[in-house]
């Protein structure tokens, strides 16, 4: 029986830490993929936790546009130090990036960036657009604390694997992500 | 157990125990319509066996003299400063954000309407809380909340934080300003599945 909404993989990164979230051999028989990811990497100064896209082995022809909200803090992009919102946007070498909340080792202890990247018609022979919500939280100040990012793959290929990879490798211990599959039609 | 077709009298299929049904990975857990105003909405006894949770929810709330009220969100009913949170916000022709720490709660988990926006008109929400049983991690939530009011209006992406390692086993909603959450208020609960579950 077909179910709209399915559970395809998971990962938990262990003690060793992760250099990357990989997914292979995606089933093609869904519409759309899901990621759901809560994560925490290796950085070790103040700034985003970034998180790197890869599909079926490739992080070139990509292309976003982001909004994202911080509050005052060490590394803060806003010269003011106050809470503000801003947009940016990014291609080629840096064009493959999905989210500045990815969570760092920075923030407070046991906290972990809540993301999920949704892609639409993944299997379709159009360009993949990817959308992007995220947030990371710590008791306190701390740049990029939510985040929407919209991006474009230019590639006609149907996604057959997808890897998350870390600003600052590795992830760490206890940084999940699960990939579901969701069906237009039961 | 067989189903038996009496018009055919032939055996049509085995019916399979509730254990071995999929339901997929999305579960509806809890729904709670209010049929009158109330002071709180709380899911109790969540259970344990999934990765993560997702609430759904449309709500308005008492406040007076105001469109609108932020309902907030507390964990296990610790009312400790043990919250953080923070958001963007867009009224139509800004954009704003905003932070607490060390708070009581997380803040404007739904951003509902109050008793001065037009009768009918409720807030919406999403709010996804990733492993929300995992004893190694504190709890994030990421909300998107939003109302509209057919000139005031809200459309907000929050983050949140509750700084206990605890499974959480039971999420409560509060108004902000109001004192009740008002009559046909919905909240709804979702368990998610990981893989291999």
């Amino acid at each position: 029986m077909a179910y709209t909404y399915s559970k395809i993989a998971s990962v938990t990164v262990g003690s060793g830490g992760a250099s990357s979230i990989d997914f292979t051999s995606i089933p093609q028989t869904y519409t759309d993929l899901k990621v759901v990811l809560s994560t925490r990497d290796s950085r070790s100064s103040n700034g985003p936790g970034y998180l790197k896209l890869s599909i079926n082995g490739s992080t070139s022809n990509f292309a976003y546009k982001s909004l994202f909200g911080y509050s005052s803090g060490p590394g803060d992009p806003n010269p003011s130090g106050t809470p503000a919102a801003g947009s940016d946007s990014g291609s080629g070498s840096s064009g493959n990036y999905a989210s500045y909340a990815g969570g760092t080792n920075v923030q407070t202890a046991n906290s972990f960036g809540n993301n999920e990247i949704y892609i639409p018609n993944y299997t379709s022979s159009n360009y993949k657009s990817i959308s992007v919500d995220g947030v990371n939280e710590t008791n306190g100040n701390y740049p990029y604390q939510n985040h929407l990012l919209a991006n474009l793959w230019s590639n006609t290929a149907a996604i057959t694997s997808l890897s998350i990879i870390p600003g600052s490798s590795p992830f760490l211990q206890y940084s999940t992500a699960t990939l579901y599959g969701i069906r237009a039609e039961v | 157990m067989a189903i038996y077709s009496l018009k055919s009298k032939e055996v049509l299929s085995n019916l399979t125990a509730p254990a071995n049904i999929d339901l997929g990975a999305m579960i509806p857990l809890m729904t709670t319509t209010l049929s009158s105003n109330a002071t709180s909405v709380t899911f109790s006894n969540i259970p344990q066996n999934y990765e993560h949770l997702q609430i759904r929810a449309i709500a308005r709330t008492d406040r007076a003299a105001d469109t609108q009220d932020a309902i907030n969100m507390r964990f296990n009913s610790d009312s400790g400063s043990n919250y953080s949170w923070h958001y963007i916000s867009g009224n139509g022709s800004s954009v704003s954000s905003g932070a607490g720490s060390s708070a009581s709660y997380i803040f404007n988990s739904v951003i509902g309407t109050a008793a001065s926006s037009t009768a009918g008109m409720f807030g919406v929400s999403i709010i996804d809380i990733l492993d929300y049983s995992n004893v190694n991690k504190y709890k994030t939530s990421r909300v998107f909340t939003g109302n509209d009011a057919n000139g005031n209006g809200l459309c907000q992406i929050y983050s949140g934080s509750w700084r206990d390692l605890s499974s959480i086993n039971t999420i409560t909603f509060i108004p902000n300003v109001g004192s009740n959450i008002v009559q046909y208020s919905k909240f709804a609960l979702y368990g998610i599945k990981r893989a291999g579950a």
